[in-house]
């Protein structure tokens, strides 16, 4: 017996399976699952029915040319020759020729089933419910072994060290995993006293997440008094779960991130609304304390009585003012009568008459011109003292 | 009072304080509750136990660490 490395008994392998000419041109009816094109352009899937499942990959020069996109679920007839990739040593199918036909049972449970829930408003966005900001007791259903539960507790362990974890193991794949998990959730609902429920697994294919697809997990969810988040690892595709909880993640790690505050941020914040509040009210008594010292500071308030001082000195000083300028106008106003008085005096006919003049009278008027004066006329001359009668014999005008 | 509302409290009460429209008694009565209302949300977060337990049927358990980590 030949000693052989594993390179040469893949490729000897491979050598059988292409030599068969059975397998050169086979025709097989499936449900296409794990569809992926990779951005080669190269189309990768598997095609499986109720007891089985094979590889199968389209390469780009085909891919391209169908006239449907490939989805899981499909039921699909697929053309092509079979061989073995030595770098797995897996057998496959290489699809050359893919048609449609009609449509996958598990993907048309699936889809009606969405309807259904649909239907009764179990996805509707007014049904989700806002995550605890800090739950007490945190809810964890996943299996005890998988790398799940270990992200979920080293996240919420980082963020959170003094939270609560309760934890109901369950299968989550294999015929009992949808069962369990939705008596989990309830039962951690119901008696865990929590207040947020972690729900997922890591990544895996279609038919690993199957149980989270399942109607009884969805209606668990739905069920559950408290807020549940669906963390199914998982980059495409939306599981039912995703559907009906209350927030989902891409992966555990990330259902825990929304499930666990940091409580160091917590506090933070905290500490920063008391400070706030010390320097808005800092503020306030200063300014306060500023409008009264604006108000003692006049001088009003600091000094009263030199203010009232101030008022009656100025009431004295305009007393003396006003006595000042009352006396000074009186003088005035009496030096201005003896000045009017003389002049008064001066205009008096009497004292014109003891100048020396005298006043010239015809029939009681004064004579101030000659011509009015005929020969013979009688007039009367006042002198300062006393009068006298004449004749006039000559006028000269 | 949950943890949810006295941070929305808290909050109201820093808004208002800073709007700086109430008279001085008032602020120093809204500073009072705010402070206590920190405090006690501070006080909740280290309530919380810090155990992982595991619930099977109706039975709650120490969570088996090593094993698993």
């Amino acid at each position: 017996m030949a000693l052989l490395s594993v390179s040469d008994l893949n490729r000897l392998v491979r050598e059988l399976l292409d030599a068969e000419p059975l397998l050169q041109g086979v025709m097989v009816q499936g449900e296409m699952a794990n569809v992926r094109l990779h951005s080669s352009g190269h189309l990768y899937f598997s095609l499986r029915d109720a007891g089985a499942s094979v590889r199968a990959v389209m390469f780009r020069g085909q891919a391209r040319q169908l006239v449907f996109s490939p989805q899981d679920g499909m039921q699909v007839i697929c053309a092509g020759r079979v061989s073995l990739y030595e770098r797995d040593g897996s057998y496959q199918l290489y699809a050359e020729m893919l048609e449609p036909a009609g449509v996958g049972a598990e993907f048309l449970r699936l889809q009606q089933l969405k309807e259904k829930l649909q239907a009764e408003g179990l996805f509707s966005p007014e049904r989700k419910r806002p995550l605890p900001l800090l739950p007490r007791r945190l809810g964890v259903v996943t299996s005890p072994t998988g790398a799940a539960i270990r992200d979920i507790l080293s996240v919420a362990r980082r963020r959170y060290p003094n939270l609560a974890v309760v934890v109901a193991p369950v299968q989550v794949q294999g015929p009992t995993a949808a069962a369990e998990i939705a008596a989990a959730i309830t039962l951690l609902a119901e008696q865990g006293q929590v207040d947020v429920i972690v729900v997922g697994r890591g990544g895996g294919s279609q038919e690993d997440l199957a149980a989270f697809n399942q109607e009884e997990v969805a209606r668990a969810v739905a069920g559950s008094p408290v807020p549940v988040v669906a963390a199914v690892g998982h980059e495409t595709d939306t599981t039912l779960i995703d559907l009906v909880a209350d927030r989902r993640a891409a992966t555990p790690s990330a259902a825990a991130e929304l499930a666990v505050p940091v409580v160091a941020e917590l506090v933070a914040g905290l500490q920063m609304a008391v400070s706030q509040m010390q320097t808005a009210l800092d503020h306030h008594l200063a300014l306060a304390g500023r409008q009264v010292d604006a108000i003692v500071s006049r001088r009003v308030m600091s000094r009263p009585l030199t203010m009232l001082e101030a008022k009656q000195e100025r009431t004295v000083r305009l007393e003396k003012d006003l006595g000042q300028a009352t006396g000074r106008r009186l003088q005035e106003a009496k030096a201005r009568l003896v000045e009017h008085s003389g002049r008064l005096a001066g205009l008096s006919p009497l004292a014109v008459l003891r100048r020396g003049f005298a006043v010239v009278e015809k029939e009681g008027k004064a004579v101030r011109d000659a011509s009015g004066l005929r020969v013979g006329d009688r007039v009367r001359t006042r002198l300062q003292v006393g009068s006298f009668e004449s004749q006039v014999e000559r006028v000269e005008s | 009072m949950t943890f949810e509302q006295s941070v929305q409290r808290l909050e109201e009460i820093v808004k208002q304080l800073e709007d700086g429209e109430l008279a001085l008694d008032a602020s120093l009565a809204l500073f009072e509750e705010g402070v206590a209302l920190a405090k006690r949300c501070q006080g909740m977060l280290e309530e919380a136990s810090g155990t992982i337990q595991r619930l099977i049927g109706d039975k709650v358990e120490p969570w088996p660490e090593g094993p698993h980590d």
